[in-house]
């Protein structure tokens, strides 16, 4: 039982590793153009796609798969920004419309391209950690280990550099930032087109565990809403703590409960949060 | 206008006699039970600013608790219709009280219904021995209304579910339109334009969502019982997230401003992928452009910009 408990620990905290990248994308775009971008999800879609085509069909080692796929997907949501997104900043209802519409354009491409038969890749590194009983699959400790050392370095990106400080002024306050001399148009396209990268990296790690289906990207795409506003909107380091706790609570409510309840706990953790920390768990206030 | 509006009456009430076509008269039906929800999510999001995705798991209980009390307790489906309406009414009650105690507003409150909305739809899905799970249900069971002159009329077959559908959608309208002119409706849009001035005026805020809250719930759980009925099954897919969205596109294609606007923003989404045969991808595609290019280009849909025109010419 012990064993069991500590495996779904485990699982959990990788699992909701993948949650909090995505997580960190929402509240990253959200806080800058403040328009919750439901098309993350759908570019998680394409990035774990592309990511098994370039290795199925071209046969491109994983990493520098991972590093064309985030750079393509980066594009992808750069593109989208500019033709889409631009004109609803900070309208919340317009942009989640366009954005459902978006995604239902990219499933429906991703369904054209490559069908809906479930595809799986093999994993970049095979093999198994055994740990006093519990047994852990090597590349889910790789994937672990990527999500959370880009959530540090997005972090030490946005608390050092001068772009990073600018953001987090903008997101205080737009108008004083623009005075002190931000290019806030391109700084709001470069955050859009970062969070599509982080969603496109989620996908390349997805397509190494899991096989892929074209309907992926929504309850990515939620369990990261979840934990984006579960840590409260724009803490970075909170966002992947967000996704981990989700991830968590599915593990081990699977080890009591039958499975069918797992999409519950996020949810119901959710609206307590909302209820009674609206500012979310790490945010200020 | 008014001519326009009478013309486009008759055009309506006399499709039946010009076309012998299924397709047509089944989109149009589609369009008239969708018309109903649309509408009812007009109620609560476009005139008192209240963004709820609850909508869909108020349309799923209506259509399961209409069928499940038919089944079970082998009632009328008007008995059915007011039992599901009386659920609806209860659990939208409690949310709205949740929700509007704890001032949730705009984006929060879209979130926390929608988490609700969610769990139901679990619960559904998984309570095997009432609702089947995932499967559904299939059913034979209709509606049957009483017409002075032809007595007890069973509604089945393409015209009379047309005939049907449409007088719904027409009570439905008219009564929200009722209650939107009064000063209920008054409290509503004050409340939509702004809640804090409404409220220094000794407007009950509270009262008033809640209000408009449980109302349009209920005209989701009518329209979910006609939906299923129409179809002849229920399945959990009837509240899904994606269910709540296509509302909401619905609604923002006709237009917001207005109580029937959405009717056309349901004949929109319905009828489209019909008129061109298309196979389901290509489909979704095209939903997907419709949504896109209607925000970007008709910010307030369909009627509220061709308002727009006729105010320009």
């Amino acid at each position: 039982m012990m064993q069991l408990i500590a495996g779904q620990l485990i699982n959990g905290i990788i699992v909701g590793s993948l949650y909090g990248i995505i997580a960190l994308a929402v509240s990253l775009t959200s806080g800058i153009t403040g328009v919750v971008n439901f098309a993350l999800g759908a570019f998680m879609l394409v990035g774990a796609y592309l990511t098994w085509h370039l290795n199925e069909t071209y046969s491109v080692a994983f990493p520098f798969a991972v590093i064309l796929v985030m750079g393509a997907v980066a594009l992808i949501g750069l593109v989208a920004d500019v033709l889409l997104f631009r004109h609803t900043r900070n309208n919340l209802i317009n942009g989640l419309i366009v954005s459902i519409g978006l995604v239902s354009v990219i499933v429906a491409l991703v369904h054209m391209t490559w069908t809906s038969t479930p595809q799986n890749m093999q994993p970049f590194v095979a093999g198994v950690f055994t740990v006093g009983g519990v047994i852990v699959p090597k590349m889910k400790l790789l994937m672990g280990g990527v999500l959370v050392s880009i959530v540090g370095l997005t972090y030490l990106g946005l608390t050092r550099t001068w772009m990073g400080r600018a953001a987090y002024a903008y997101a205080q306050n737009p108008e004083a930032a623009a005075l002190m001399g931000v290019a806030t148009g391109r700084l709001q396209v470069g955050v859009a087109a970062f969070g599509a990268a982080l969603c496109g990296l989620a996908g390349s790690m997805y397509a190494t565990l899991y096989s892929l289906t074209p309907d992926i990207g929504a309850l990515y795409m939620l369990k990261g809403v979840e934990g984006a506003l579960l840590a409260g909107i724009g803490s970075v380091i909170g966002a992947l703590f967000g996704g981990m706790l989700i991830g968590v609570a599915e593990g081990l409510g699977s080890v009591f409960l039958p499975l069918a309840f797992n999409d519950a706990y996020g949810l119901l953790m959710l609206v307590l949060v909302l209820l009674f920390r609206p500012a979310g768990l790490f945010g200020g206030r | 206008m008014r001519v326009l509006l009478l013309v486009l009456c008759g055009a309506v009430a006399l499709v039946p006699a010009l076309t012998a076509n299924n397709v047509v008269l089944s989109v149009l039906t589609f369009t008239f039970i969708l018309g109903i929800l649309a509408v009812s999510f007009n109620l609560i999001y476009g005139i008192t600013g209240q963004l709820t995705l609850f909508h869909a798991a108020a349309f799923g209980v209506g259509a399961y608790a209409t069928h499940l009390s038919m089944a079970h307790w082998s009632i009328s489906f008007w008995l059915g219709t007011a039992f599901a309406l009386g659920c609806v009414a209860v659990v939208s009650l409690l949310l709205g009280i949740v929700c509007f105690r704890f001032r949730l507003k705009e984006f929060y409150f879209a979130v926390v219904t929608l988490a609700f909305a969610e769990m139901i739809r679990l619960g559904v899905m998984n309570w095997h021995s009432l609702t089947n799970g995932s499967l559904g249900i299939n059913f034979s069971l209709k509606p049957s209304v009483w017409l002075p002159g032809a007595g007890a009329l069973v509604i089945e077959g393409p015209v009379r579910w047309y005939y049907f559908s449409l007088a719904c959608v027409v009570v439905v309208v008219l009564a929200y339109q009722l209650v939107v002119n009064s000063w209920i409706g008054n409290a509503f849009k004050a409340i939509r334009l702004n809640e804090d001035v409404a409220a220094s005026l000794g407007l009950n805020a509270f009262r008033y969502k809640l209000l408009s809250f449980v109302l349009g719930s209920m005209g989701a759980s009518f329209a979910g019982g006609l939906y299923s009925h129409y179809m002849g099954f229920v399945d959990p897919h009837l509240l899904d997230i994606n269910q709540s969205l296509a509302i909401l596109s619905m609604a923002l294609i006709g237009g917001t401003g207005s109580v029937a606007a959405p009717v056309v923003g349901a004949l929109v989404v319905t009828a489209l992928p019909h008129l061109i045969d298309l196979n389901a991808e290509w489909r979704l595609l095209i939903y997907g452009l419709i949504l896109i290019l209607t925000i970007l280009l008709m910010p307030q849909g369909i009627v509220g910009s061709l308002r727009r025109l006729r105010k320009h010419a």
